[in-house]
Parts: C-alpha cells; structure tokens; sequence
C-alpha cells in the first residue's frame, strides 16, 4: 500500500534556489528506504517535506491513504534540553499525542504500550529514571521507542544513530529492520553511514550535492563503489560477501562494517 | 496589636500574595524551562506601560487616575491588551535571522521601562504621577478588593487552560519539531501559553508588585528545578515553596517592618541558594 507520493517536489528554503532537481517518490508499507548524501545536501530537508515541516517549492506530496499516514519521527541530533525534569516513560508516552489529541490523558492501554517499545529497545528497566541521566545512546533509544508508540505507518529516523557505539547501532538497525517485517510500516532513515544503507536499506535516495541531483531505487543497484566514490568525492569500495556489505572509504583498511540482509 | 489580632489588616493582602505566588510558581516552571524568564519581566513592564497609557488615554477624556473609568479605558484593560500584545508578538515567528526573539523580549523590556516614565512624565498626569505607581506596580502590603478578585479569576482561567492543555504545553516546549509532526498545534499553545502568562503577569504586577512578581516566576520554578527531577513533585514544590515565600515574607516583613516584596524575594532567592547549594554537593559526592 502506497503511504506518500512525491510528484516532482522541488525541495529548499527559497523559490529561486531549490537544493536538487524535482524528486518523484513512492513510500509503501514495508519500505526500508536509506537516505545518503555529503554533509549540507539536504537529507533532512527532504524529511522536512516530507513530514510537512517544511513547505515543498513545487510539485505535490500525495497522500494515497487520503490522510496523513501515522507518523514516528526521530529528529538529526535529537537531544532534548536536559533541564526537563521527566521519566523515560513519560517522555515515551508523549509518543501517543496523535491518538489522544489534545485533551484526553493517557490511560493504562497508553503506558502499556510505551512500556512495550521500551522493552522493544532494551530500556523497560529504566522507565522510571529520569530521561536526562541516561547516556546520548539511551536517551537515542528512548526517542526511537517514543517514535513506536506512535505506532507509526511511516517511521522517520533522521541520523538515529549518530550518539551510537557501533554495536548499539546494529542492534537499532537490526531492531528497525525486523519491525518492517513484523508491523508492515515503512521506515525511512538518513544515515551518513553507507555500512547502515547498504546493510538493512532496501531501496536508497542518494542526494548529489555536487550535481544537485537526486538518484532513488533499489540499494544493490546504486549503492556501487563508483556511484559512492562520485558522491562522496573519494575513494569508497563496496564489497559484498554471504550477504555482508563491507565498506571501505579510503584505500585501506575497511573502517565500517555492514549488517546482515 | 500582635501580628495576628491585626489580621483584619493583613488579610487580603495576604491573600492575594498566596493566590499570586501560587500562581505564578506554577508558571514558572515553563518560565524557567523554556528559558524566557526576561519576558516575564517584559510582559510585567508592558501591563505596568498599558496602565499609564490608560491614564494617559483618560487625561484626555477628563478622568483623574483615581476616578471611576469606562471598563474600555480602564487600567486593567490597557494593561491586559499591552501584555497580550507583547506576548503575541514575541509568539510570532521571527522572520529576521539578524532579529532573534530574546532581542525582541529586551526591547519590549527596554522600550515599556522608557515610555512609563516618558508618559508619566507628561504634563496631563505628572501631577498624579505619585500616586500613579503604586497603581502601575502594585504594592504587596496593601491589595484593593478589585485587584484580589481579579488576581483570583486570572488563576481560576489560567489554571484551567492549563488543566486541559498542560501535556501539549510540555510537549511543545521540551520538543516542538517532533510535537508538530505528532499533530500539536505548537504555534497556537505557544500563544496559549504566553497569553496566560502575560493575564497573570499583568494582574499579578498591579497586585504585587513588579519585583515579587518576576521573583516568583523565576526563583521558585528554579529551586524546584534543583531540589527534584520529578515532574509532579517539581511541579508541587515550585507552587509550595513560592507560598511559603509570600506567606513567610510578608510575615517577617510586618514584624519587622521590611518592605515586604523585597522580603518575599530575598527569602525566595535564599530557597534557590539552598537548591545550588544541595545540587553542588551531591556533585561532590
């Protein structure tokens, strides 16, 4: 089922000075969309548009569902302010402001619920302690639960793991990936990391800041070592073994390692 | 006369301290988070501007400051719409990157604090202007009736905005991108927000006075802040301990005869010193 639908959407703060040529888009249930690209290219003002923060310049987001599809959202560098004095639950629960609008009050079925994406990322056991005590990884994982309590059709992720040790990171990813199988949601997710696309992406949004272009399809198709090496203006080697993607980004010694798929 | 066979004397001012400093410790827990605590001390300097515009505006129609006035030209209404108006505008989305809002907030603050003493100032009033400022700034010993009532309907609407929407107020401000792609109207609970705290402000300041009031906006939200990391007990001391402040202040101010706003804000500055204080040493340990 097709939950959003760009038709030749110019993205950008300015009329006169769209950061890419016009993308058409498809989102459906089951997606796992990577989004890559150099630093300043406009990764995160293409979930902007996306997620409606962001007015597009020109062209349409469809809405095939004739409604906005439920969403998660995990914004770039998500650190709330840390004087707030709030739970690691609460702030979990506030994953349910769509569904209770704004008046009602979470019930027993809505902490439930956020306990169970908790536990989903490993953080049940600290659903009483207070959200700024926790690490950047935790607090990372708490965002992500919040954005399941949604329970989202479209799960944003917008550089989810950048506080994260690699091995936090694949346990997220791989999180993200099973819950596409088992939930039927999309999920898209910006990532600079070209291990995470090419390990746990199905398809990718590649976003040439050099050419102002941008390339969607699936990820064995485009995420090559040429096509990587032209976006990111040095040599990038990708190898793939039993289902591994291996990521080299100089000459050398691979630095990332991709996941399973 | 004993402090409490004297009660008939201090009782509503008392009163009004209470129901203010409960109040306003309430709102200062989104003052002091969201880290606009100087507009607090703006929107309290635009009322105490709307009520000298109003003298001025009633100057002209022939009404002296202490005479009875048309509910339109009243003080309160100027103070109401002066205050509403600097919340609004500090609410709107800020188009210049040159202008930031905290820039706006001091003008606001800079500008009111110049034009009260330029309108006062004004041939038409001066010679009320004595009695005019205790009327712009309120003075916590004595409180009229008129200033009581209306301090306690601004609580009652306030409190009650705020029962309805506070889960959407502390989603806005703890993180409003994510808030507005989970469907909060972030924009229009921030204006909320702000038109409630400009209402209470406003009465609050020609209850009060001008400095009890930004005291007890800013300094018990702050202690509670440092005493707990939990909300409802942040909440429950901010409120708790900015009553014990206005009820201990004009207490020791009566019997020793101190001016009792600065007592309330000197005890309440004292309240966030102990707070420091607890959280230094538990960095210690």
């Amino acid at each position: 089922m097709d939950l959003l639908q760009l038709k030749e959407v110019s993205i950008g703060y300015r009329r006169d000075r769209p950061l890419f040529a016009p993308i058409s888009l498809t989102i459906r249930q089951g997606d796992l969309l990577g989004i890559l690209g150099p630093n300043g290219a406009g990764k995160s003002t293409l979930v902007k548009t996306l997620l409606g923060l962001v007015p597009p310049l020109a062209g349409t987001v469809g809405l095939p569902l004739q409604r906005r599809p439920r969403l998660g959202y995990v914004a770039q560098g998500a650190r709330p302010d840390f004087a707030y004095p709030l739970s690691v639950l609460q702030v979990t629960l506030m994953g349910r402001a769509a569904h209770l609008g704004l008046l009602k009050r979470p019930a027993s079925a809505d902490r439930a619920l956020a306990l169970a994406q908790l536990d989903a990322v490993g953080l049940a056991a600290l659903a009483a302690a207070p959200f700024r005590s926790l690490s950047g990884g935790q607090q990372q994982r708490v965002l992500v639960a919040r954005a399941l309590t949604a329970e989202p059709e479209l799960l944003v992720l917008d550089e989810p793991t950048s506080e994260m040790d690699p091995a936090a990171e694949h346990a997220l990813l791989s999180l993200v990936s099973s819950l596409v199988a088992s939930r039927n949601l999309a999920v898209m997710f910006v990532t600079h990391q070209i291990s995470a696309a090419a390990g746990f992406a199905s398809q990718v949004v590649l976003l040439d800041k050099a050419q102002r272009t941008v390339e969607c399809g699936p990820t064995e198709a485009l995420l090559t070592s040429a096509r990587m090496s032209a976006l990111y203006g040095r040599p990038v080697e990708i190898r793939r073994e039993n289902g591994r993607a291996l990521v080299w980004l100089s000459a050398g010694e691979p630095n990332v390692q991709g996941g399973a798929r | 006369m004993s402090f409490w066979e004297a009660r008939f004397l201090w009782q509503e001012p008392m009163l009004a301290a209470l129901l203010g400093a409960a109040l306003l410790g309430y709102l200062g827990f989104f003052v002091v988070l969201r880290r606009i605590a100087f507009m607090s001390a703006a929107l309290s300097q635009l009322s105490g501007l709307g009520v000298a515009a109003s003298f001025l505006a009633g100057s002209f129609a022939g009404i002296a400051p202490h005479d009875e006035t048309p509910w339109w030209l009243s003080p309160t209404t100027f103070a109401f719409l002066f205050a509403y108006a600097g919340a609004a505008l500090v609410t709107l989305p800020s188009r210049s990157k040159r202008v930031s809002s905290e820039s706006m907030v001091a003008l606001g603050y800079l500008g009111a604090s110049a034009l009260v003493m330029v309108v006062l100032s004004s041939p038409r009033i001066a010679q009320e202007a004595h009695e005019v400022g205790d009327l712009l700034f309120g003075n916590a010993v004595v409180v009229k009736r008129e200033d009581l009532v209306q301090l306690a309907i601004a609580a009652a609407v306030t409190l009650s905005l705020h029962a309805l929407f506070f889960r959407s107020f502390l989603f806005a401000s703890f993180d409003p991108e994510t808030a507005r792609v989970s469907g909060v109207p972030v924009r229009r609970m921030d204006l909320l927000l702000h038109l409630t705290l400009a209402m209470s402000i406003a009465v609050a300041t020609r209850a009060l006075g001008a400095l009890p009031v930004f005291g007890f906006v800013v300094l018990p939200a702050g202690a509670a802040l440092l005493f707990s990391e939990r909300l409802h007990l942040v909440l429950a001391l901010s409120v708790g301990l900015s009553m014990l402040c206005a009820a201990l202040g004009y207490y020791l101010s009566w019997t020793l005869s101190l001016p009792t706003g600065s007592v309330m804000v000197a005890l309440a500055a004292g309240v966030f010193a102990l707070g420091g204080l607890k959280r230094g040493l538990e960095r210690l340990r």
